[in-house]
């Protein structure tokens, strides 16, 4: 922990970068993001099991991107970022969101976080993101902090739901989601904590004309989870904030998980892992798969 | 205050006959409030944290008509709702929750009678239940409740040992519920009651409510705003979990060309388009003026109206933010000029 | 209605510069084809936003077509190319979410496969036939709705026709 304080204080002092987006714990179990611009106050820095947030999230929040500018130091912003987190980062490089040169990561060797705050970091407690993790290893990094420590292992049950939903008859799925999202109350926690999810001015709000409706019932409630998946549909990158935050405990990684495993199987892609392939979504191939069409 | 002892297993025969008149029974789950299908769901645990979700929506729905129209070349004409006046008996609420439909009351009740919630708010039936847990999060204690008020609560219950309540009766409603049932009760000593509320561990007020009312009408342009408002990512998890906030968006949803309704629906001062207006301009433009309002609205404006602190300290907001941003930590550290907001 | 009489509600998303110009020659070849299709014509296939086709289904539509330029004769160049991978997407969620692969379909025709045209509504039509009535939506949307009373009901001119009534006398 005091590399990763000594390394952000140091980055401050000399003043490469304009603020630290990090995580601070605030209990025995639990972080929060913290945005520190002092190099005294980088202290509070930690980085453990309990660092849950994706902090790519602030990386495209105007006021952030304004922190450099007021206090008429560089524009570069450093961000602890786990290994998954990075993708995030990657994604919006690609979409280009952020500029690579003004963004300095500091990322971890990473074995793994809890699926929540509050509970023990053990295989029963792991999220489902590190049960099919391959980069415990950031593929981008200023910056390398950490030991290598073995992650627990797990059984992969959001794969099992997925498969067990694919065997269902058509009309029971449709019935399994609907009641799923019946249960949503429109609160956008799962479009605010999503890095991708960057629109300046979201499609719901939009409503001349209302292509979403914004009442909660199960008609507005089924419209908006089914754009939101199809929005980020081979632009995920499978960070499972959505999951997380959701007040609902409405299985939204699911079907986020579910197109990520298509875009793989239709394109061999998936989003944040190579900053060298464009976007799935914003390029084309000429000779892409033509059976879907008469 | 009339004092009497139920055993467990004659509160499930009152709650079995509540749900065969056709009533709907309410408890709190880990989640959400439900409606009690079979009584051995029952759970009725005073160590239980509030569930995620507070019971709000049973009285004012995230979505409810207001009024169907149908237009024709020269006229528009209305059909008024009807609400189905069904008895709603909520079962084991925990104090923060049990004050919460009395607080809306003062707003719904205010400039105008909304009687959407006046019709379900009279036909709720509370049953509160003591609570003898608290986390970090919690802070009823602060903002003039505790976690064995029988404030709001029409009937409430104190467990006095494994198979038997002491069932205090509060209101009149509370008297006129449990008058049918009077068989089931027996007479009951205050004193054991109230030996056991003494004893309850209670949650450390964090903070003087009085003292943060003055705080906020000094400090509208206070930079401390601003290291929350960075943090704050602008979703309205935290107003719509909450068992008090009550603001609501008005939206027409058609038919077809001649036919449709006008939807009311929960909205939140944290999204960006809560204040814009048709022109284009936004009051509240920035994240650290919404939440400025947030805070303002529950601790000073809503004094300032009626009189109550507009949140009953379960929580939930904070329990469930997405970034952690606690509200009990902001406005218990507002008068500490070394701490601020954000760190 | 009954099993027998009852006709498939189809919305056809149609490209104005291939897709809407082959119906046309379908038109003027007096070729025959099913009347379920209702045709929407839009700039082009690439500006076809999901939302619309979710809409259809929202409103009762049993069916849904998507159809423009053959690749490679897009009238933007690659409006179709951006449209191929987000159908690909679209249909898959779609399908996993519960409507069945078939109430979706995608061509490609010309301006001059006049036949094809007729070919792809018969297909279509007969298809979503044969699937039946799209019924998952009945649920959602019996939410919240009212039976309007009798009296209510003999006013029904359409508020739109009125005003394009009036422009067109001007």
């Amino acid at each position: 922990m005091n590399e990763l304080i000594k390394h952000a204080k140091e980055l401050l002092e000399k003043g490469e970068v304009a603020a630290v987006i990090g995580y601070r714990q605030v209990s025995e179990k639990r972080t929060k993001p913290v945005i520190i611009t002092e190099p005294e106050e980088t202290r509070a820095l930690v980085f453990n099991e309990y660092c849950l947030n994706n902090l790519a999230v602030y990386l495209t929040k105007a006021r952030i991107k304004l922190l450099g500018r007021k206090n008429n130091k560089s524009f570069k912003l450093a961000i602890t970022a786990k290994p998954c987190d990075v993708h995030s980062i990657v994604a919006l490089i690609q979409e280009n969101q952020i500029d690579r040169d003004k963004i300095h990561i500091i990322s971890f060797n990473c074995h793994g976080v809890v699926k929540d705050f509050g509970f023990d970091f053990n295989g029963d407690n792991l999220s489902s993101k590190c049960i099919t993790c391959e980069t415990h290893k950031p593929l981008y990094y200023d910056k390398l902090l950490g030991e290598v420590k073995e992650t627990p292992q797990a059984r992969d049950s959001a794969l099992e739901r997925i498969k067990e939903i694919e065997r269902m008859p058509h009309n029971e799925r449709f019935e399994f989601f609907r009641s799923e999202f019946d249960k949503c109350i429109k609160c956008y926690a799962c479009r605010a904590v999503c890095p991708l999810c960057y629109c300046q001015r979201c499609i719901t709000d939009k409503t001349i004309p209302c292509w979403i409706e914004t009442s909660s019932h199960q008609r507005g409630n089924f419209a908006w989870n089914v754009i939101r998946a199809f929005h980020l549909s081979g632009r995920c990158t499978g960070c499972g904030e959505c999951d997380r935050v959701c007040p609902a405990d409405i299985p939204l990684s699911l079907i986020n998980r579910k197109m990520t495993i298509e875009a793989n199987n239709l394109f061999s892609f998936v989003s944040g892992r190579s900053l060298e392939t464009p976007t799935l979504v914003g390029s084309f191939n000429e000779k892409d798969n033509d059976e879907l069409f008469m | 205050m009339d004092e009497k002892i139920i055993s467990r297993v004659d509160l499930m025969k009152i709650c079995k006959d509540v749900i065969d008149k056709g009533n709907t029974l309410l408890t709190p789950g880990a989640a959400d409030y439900y409606v009690v299908k079979d009584i051995s769901d029952i759970i009725l645990d005073t160590s239980a944290l509030p569930s995620k979700i507070s019971h709000k929506s049973y009285v004012f729905p995230r979505t409810e008509p207001v009024l169907y129209y149908k237009r024709s070349k020269n006229d528009v004409q209305l059909i008024d709702i009807n609400i189905d006046s069904k008895k709603i008996v909520i079962l084991g609420a925990k104090p923060c929750d049990a004050n919460s439909i009395n607080i809306m009351k003062h707003l719904f009740n205010w400039d105008h009678s909304d009687e959407f919630f006046n019709k379900r708010a009279n036909n709720f039936m509370v049953i509160g239940l003591m609570c003898s847990h608290f986390d970090e999060y919690c802070f009823c204690t602060s903002v003039r409740s505790s976690p064995v008020s029988e404030k709001g609560s029409d009937l409430f219950l104190i467990p006095v040992d494994i198979n038997n309540y002491a069932l205090k009766i509060i209101t009149e409603k509370g008297k006129e519920f449990i008058s049918p049932y009077s068989g089931y009760l027996k007479p009951g000593d205050e004193k054991n009651s109230k030996l056991i509320t003494e004893n309850v561990r209670q949650p450390e007020a964090a903070f003087d409510s009085s003292e943060v009312y003055e705080w906020l009408g000094e400090n509208f342009e206070s930079p401390k705003w601003e290291g929350v408002g960075n943090l704050c990512l602008s979703c309205a998890q935290c107003a719509f979990v909450c068992s008090v906030c009550h603001c609501f968006d008005i939206t027409d949803e058609d038919y077809s060309y001649t036919e449709g309704r006008r939807m009311k629906n929960w909205d939140g001062c944290q999204f960006g388009n809560f204040t814009l207006h048709a022109s284009g301009h936004n009051p509240r433009d920035i994240q650290s003026k919404r939440y400025r309002q947030r805070v303002n609205h529950k601790f000073r404006y809503y004094v300032d109206r009626f009189g109550e602190i507009l949140c009953t300290g379960c929580g939930r907001c904070s329990r469930g933010c997405p970034v952690s941003i606690d509200i009990k930590e902001i406005v218990s550290n507002c008068n500490d000029n070394q701490k601020e907001f954000l760190k | 209605m009954d099993k027998q009489n009852w006709e498939p509600k189809i919305v056809a998303f149609v490209c104005n510069w291939c897709t809407y110009t082959g119906a046309d020659l379908a038109g003027t070849s007096r070729l025959k084809y099913p009347a379920n299709c209702k045709l929407i014509r839009v700039m082009c296939s690439g500006s076809i936003d999901p939302v619309f086709i979710l809409k259809a289904f929202e409103r009762g539509a049993d069916g849904v077509l998507v159809s423009g330029c053959h690749p490679n004769d897009c009238h933007y160049n690659a409006g179709n190319f951006h449209a191929r991978r987000r159908w690909d997407f679209f249909h898959k969620l779609l399908d996993f979410i519960g409507i069945e692969k078939g109430r979706l379909q995608f061509s490609w025709i010309s301006a001059s496969e006049g036949k094809k045209f007729a070919d792809v509504i018969t297909k279509v039509t007969e298809d979503i036939k044969a699937m039946g009535q799209f019924t998952s939506y009945k649920k959602m949307n019996s939410e919240f709705t009212v039976d309007f009373p009798a009296d209510l009901a003999e006013l029904e001119e359409p508020v739109l026709q009125e005003s394009f009534d009036k422009e067109t006398v001007k």
